[in-house]
């Protein structure tokens, strides 16, 4: 009896596989003859994102009727390994999300240069430059991500200060925190660095206030020199927060989203670096302490000569796949994926900061406004200049500052000798 | 269940020799007698697998391997020689994930002993043992990702087992981000999440186990200590040692999920495993080749370690 | 006597202790998958406050599940009928014959054990896009059993060499061929090694999510944990979606161990009064 169930178990495993074989086995290799395009990302299956991917599906099947479209949310964890083995075998979807910055530069090989397709575009949106390598636009941006100071006016409220006018000296900052911590308990930043994140925000968020005009373009421009005093000062200065207690506890163990996002929320720390895209960011911020008690702050100055800026560059972006059949009819895609309505679709869902900055934010509440007036004389952030392998070590090396297994000095030295290779 | 000898043509070489007189005859009529599918019915019930195994693991092995020797970025596709390696065994990340699994090498008696001995009380049926029967089995079906957003939380700065050991005025310990605490957190964990696996085998390992030794030794009036060593692990030696190896491959090959979620390889770096490596390599820096040629370190180390392993449990398995 | 009876409530204690701590993730689960995302972030430990059941309905609807379950129940039944059969068979073989090569054989099977997935990602995603299997039910069942095949041999070969060749060479005198050897001594026989490595094997498959990944690019084809995972945005945002998805996902494991342990038990004791 029992030897009976097994074999008939196998024999309908058999059949299973010479059934499945002859259904599915026989796919055309490419997807666009077949009249289909195939999106990769990470946004798409989010609820925020509906009504984006929506818009940008209609908007298309306006142009090309005929041609299906099919959206693949990969979970993120996987989703560079993933493109990763599709790169290596040369087969995969036809257009794919990217963040800027290393992780698109690192793959243009795989990558159609969208220039010639999206002229129309290039006035309209910003932050194409975190997509650009060698001249070439690889991708379209769909959000703009940068790193505002977010601080909770509640808190100010608390402890007598006035929210509308935050300090704009080092100084000046520390001791409204001390008044913070005083009156209320709350720790004067909520710090995440268990994926050694929380130092690329901190070093783009204060960067402007420390680096000079010229120092912080030079950065940029590729030119950068870690002996420099004031270099040396973001580390040292990212020291002593954590040797003074200004941060929350734990910082290595916290991770920056959910955890340290949530002592902010919860209104537990003073400020946080944040983002301004479509999480982390102004939105989820009004959603616990109300619109009213969001304020935003550019870096105070810390080194004098330093002019604070809000740091941005292009956030997340579709680019064409090489592989793809027709790299036009793909290119068109990624131009309905950031037409006006659809990033207004997705701004008024997620309250991403969408790279079309013709998109209204007045109903945001004063943060995002505040942002959005602050974009005109933003730069792009220190951090996304750097390479994948200098953004990994600087990760690890910042744990070990904080845990004292390295000096400023020596992680100076190594992040220098990693960022010339 | 009664595993035979890690390599079980031996142990049944072994036993040919012993039983010579009653093996010879059919074996001689199977010889002569039988049609050619007799003579082949070992090769055909064991072709299926090899085949699979054959195209499916080895042959991408080797190309792996060939690919290592391979350049990414602008030498992508030229032949780079051992460059790759050269610079693996340069980077201080990269020893330190070897240096790690060292370190799951030394604690995985533990992680044998654990299981072993709740299911050794399991079977001396212990007040409620059907019950943690059933629920030390949960662990292992939830997906590490949960697993180790849970532990995050428990064992965060101002998490709850902080709080109690503060309570019973303990400092608080920064369980996952100080470098010198964070591996063996995190090896815990996995030890607690997986050990329900290895209780299954061990449970089905006391199959062979005969009752009457234990009734034996207990009218004797042994203690449990005494029961344990002299009945119970000579009579699951063979248990033992597959659960030895397979928990082993367990803890150098599927700690990823939980070293992602839990610690993401720090506090810096020190929680790295090769396999981590080699993913941040393909995934994250996008060098494949390079990524290939630490897979290929990670395959030979695992392949050193592990025979050796079975080497020295064989041996001892038969001093018993 | 009573020593001993004390000694074993001692021991009781902390086996109930770590009972209580093996349950409690799933405990979590259940509760955060009934809190709203904020009140998650606000406390993650406090008990819901009542029984809301949108979490779980969205992730059954918004990730497509029902779809992803079926392709799970599909996929792990194909590889774990595919791994019982060719596992017993070449664990059959390897322990009860002697052949040219049956030695390599072996220590082959044992190397292959030692492959993590991760050193043969990429080239396996590149072997299996060159013989079309990529993006197809029997790509992934046949990535599965590649994967545990080698566990399975060498699982099934231990146990067998523990079947005295006596008993093979009496079925044999009394006319059976090699084939009625396996189908009649070494299945049932084999009972309890099967049972157990057909639910660890069942649990890998269901449980992964990197092979599915990668075999399994297309929407359609999702298997549940891949979908479950992908819940998880870049920034894990929303913790209750992601805990009901869990929770779907490992009810049918649950089950299944829930069944097939009893069996398991039986075997053990059925085992233990023949010996």
């Amino acid at each position: 009896m029992k030897q009976r169930v097994f074999w008939s178990a196998a024999i309908a495993g058999m059949l299973a596989l010479a059934g499945c074989g002859s259904a599915t086995g026989n796919e055309p290799s490419s997807n666009s003859a077949s009249g289909k395009l195939v999106v990769w990302d990470w946004k798409s299956s989010d609820k925020t994102a509906t009504a984006y991917v929506e818009k940008a599906k209609a908007d298309f099947a306006k142009k090309h009727p005929g041609v299906t479209v099919e959206f693949v949310a990969q979970p993120f964890d996987q989703y560079y390994t993933l493109l990763g083995a599709a790169i290596q075998a040369g087969k995969g979807p036809d257009v794919m999300m990217f963040n800027g910055g290393g992780q698109i530069r690192d793959r243009v090989d795989a990558l159609v240069p969208l220039d010639q397709y999206v002229t129309q575009d290039k006035a309209r949106l910003a932050g194409w430059d975190a997509f650009v390598k060698d001249g070439k636009a690889y991708a379209s941006p769909v959000t703009l991500q940068g790193h505002p100071i977010y601080f909770n006016k509640g808190l100010y409220k608390k402890a007598g200060l006035d929210p509308e006018r935050p300090a704009t000296t080092w100084s000046g900052f520390t001791a409204d925190c001390a008044v913070v911590t005083r009156a209320t308990g709350a720790s004067c930043f909520a710090l995440g660095n268990k994926e050694g994140i929380g130092i690329q925000f901190f070093l783009s968020a204060f960067g402007s206030g420390i680096l000079t005009p010229q120092e912080y373009d030079d950065w940029i421009a590729g030119k950068r020199d870690w002996n420099s005093a004031d270099v040396k000062q973001v580390f040292q200065l990212w020291k002593d927060v954590n040797d003074r207690g200004l941060n929350s506890k734990g910082g290595n163990s916290t991770t920056l989203f959910t955890d340290a996002f949530g002592i902010f929320q919860s209104g537990k720390a003073t400020n946080i670096v944040g983002l301004m895209s479509d999480i982390g960011h102004w939105k989820d911020f009004n959603e616990f302490l109300g619109a009213d008690n969001v304020g935003v702050m550019k870096s105070p100055v810390i080194t004098a000569g330093a002019t604070p800026s809000l740091p941005f560059d292009g956030g997340i972006g579709y680019g064409v796949a090489k592989w793809t059949k027709d790299p036009a009819l793909a290119a068109d895609l990624v131009r309905s994926l950031t037409t006006t309505d659809a990033l207004a679709a997705f701004y008024a869902a997620a309250g991403a900061v969408v790279s079309d900055t013709t998109v209204k934010t007045s109903d945001g509440g004063p943060a995002v406004s505040a942002i959005v007036a602050d974009l005109k004389t933003g730069k792009p952030a220190l951090h996304v200049a750097l390479s994948s392998k200098t953004i990994e070590l600087m990760g690890r090396l910042s744990q070990q500052i904080l845990e004292g297994s390295v000096s400023v000095d020596g992680a100076l030295k190594q992040l220098g000798e990693s960022d010339r290779s | 269940m009664p595993l035979g000898d890690s390599l079980p043509l031996s142990a049944r070489s072994a036993r040919a020799e012993r039983a010579d007189d009653m093996d010879a005859a059919p074996r001689r009529r199977s010889r002569s007698g039988r049609s050619s599918w007799e003579r082949l019915a070992p090769l055909v019930l064991v072709a299926p697998a090899v085949l699979v195994i054959v195209v499916f693991r080895l042959w991408p092995l080797l190309l792996g391997v060939n690919f290592s020797f391979t350049g990414d970025g602008d030498r992508n596709g030229a032949a780079v020689g051992l460059d790759n390696y050269a610079e693996l065994f340069a980077d201080p990340l990269f020893l330190g994930a070897l240096r790690n699994v060292v370190w799951l090498v030394l604690l995985l008696p533990i992680a044998v002993a654990i299981p072993g001995m709740l299911a050794t009380f399991i079977y001396l049926r212990v007040p409620g043992h059907r019950f943690y029967r059933s629920v030390y089995f949960f662990p292992a079906v939830l997906s590490p990702v949960i697993v180790g957003s849970i532990f995050n939380l428990l064992l965060a700065f101002d998490g709850p087992l902080n709080g109690l050991l503060g309570l019973v005025g303990l400092g608080p310990v920064d369980w996952l981000g100080d470098s010198r605490v964070a591996m063996f957190t995190v090896v815990g964990v996995h030890i607690w999440a997986t050990f329900g696996m290895a209780l299954v085998v061990f449970l089905s390992g006391f199959a062979t186990l005969d009752p009457a030794l234990l009734d034996a030794a207990r009218s004797d009036g042994a203690s449990l200590p005494q029961v344990i060593r002299h009945v119970i692990v000579p009579g699951l030696s063979r248990t033992i040692q597959f659960v030895f190896v397979t928990t082993m491959i367990g803890m150098l090959t599927s700690m990823f999920g939980l070293l992602y979620v839990m610690t993401s390889g720090g506090p810096g770096g020190s929680t790295y495993l090769p396999e981590y490596y080699v993913w941040i390599q393909q995934g994250q820096m996008n060098r494949p080749a390079f990524a290939a040629a630490a897979s290929t370190v990670l395959f030979l180390v695992m392949l050193v370690v592990g025979l050796a392993q079975v080497g020295f449990l064989r041996r001892t398995g038969k001093e018993d | 006597m009573r020593g001993a009876r004390i000694s074993r409530w001692l021991i009781a204690v902390p086996m109930a202790l770590l009972a209580l701590a093996t349950i409690y993730p799933l405990v979590f689960t259940a509760n955060a998958a009934m809190k709203t995302r904020r009140d998650y972030i606000l406390d993650r430990f406090s008990l819901a406050d009542s029984l809301r059941w949108d979490n779980i309905v969205t992730a059954w609807t918004s990730a497509g599940t029902a779809r992803y379950f079926v392709n799970s129940v599909i996929v792990v039944a194909g590889a774990v009928a595919l791994l019982l059969l060719l596992g017993s068979m070449a664990g059959f073989a390897l322990s009860h014959f002697r052949f040219r090569g049956s030695k390599a054989l072996l220590l082959g099977c044992l190397a292959a054990l030692f492959v993590p997935f991760q050193v043969i990602m990429v080239p396996l995603v590149r072997t299996m896009a060159d013989t079309g299997l990529v993006d197809t039910y029997p790509g992934l069942i046949l990535a599965y059993v590649a994967q545990f095949l080698p566990f399975t041999i060498y699982l099934m070969a231990s146990y067998y060499s523990t079947i005295p060749s006596e008993i093979v060479d009496a079925a044999r005198i009394d006319g059976n061929s090699t084939y009625g050897v396996y189908r009649r001594i070494m299945l049932p026989m084999g009972r309890p090694a099967l049972l157990s490595v057909g639910v660890l094997n069942a649990l890998f498959c269901w449980n992964d999510v990197l092979i599915a990944l990668l075999m399994m690019p297309s929407a359609e084809h999702r298997t549940l944990m891949v979908g479950v995972t992908s819940l998880r945005g870049q920034y894990s945002a929303d913790i209750p979606t992601f805990a009901s998805g869990v929770l779907i996902a490992a009810v049918p494991v649950l089950t299944i161990y829930l069944f097939f342990q009893r069996r398991i038990a039986d075997a053990v004791t059925a085992g233990s009064t023949k010996g």
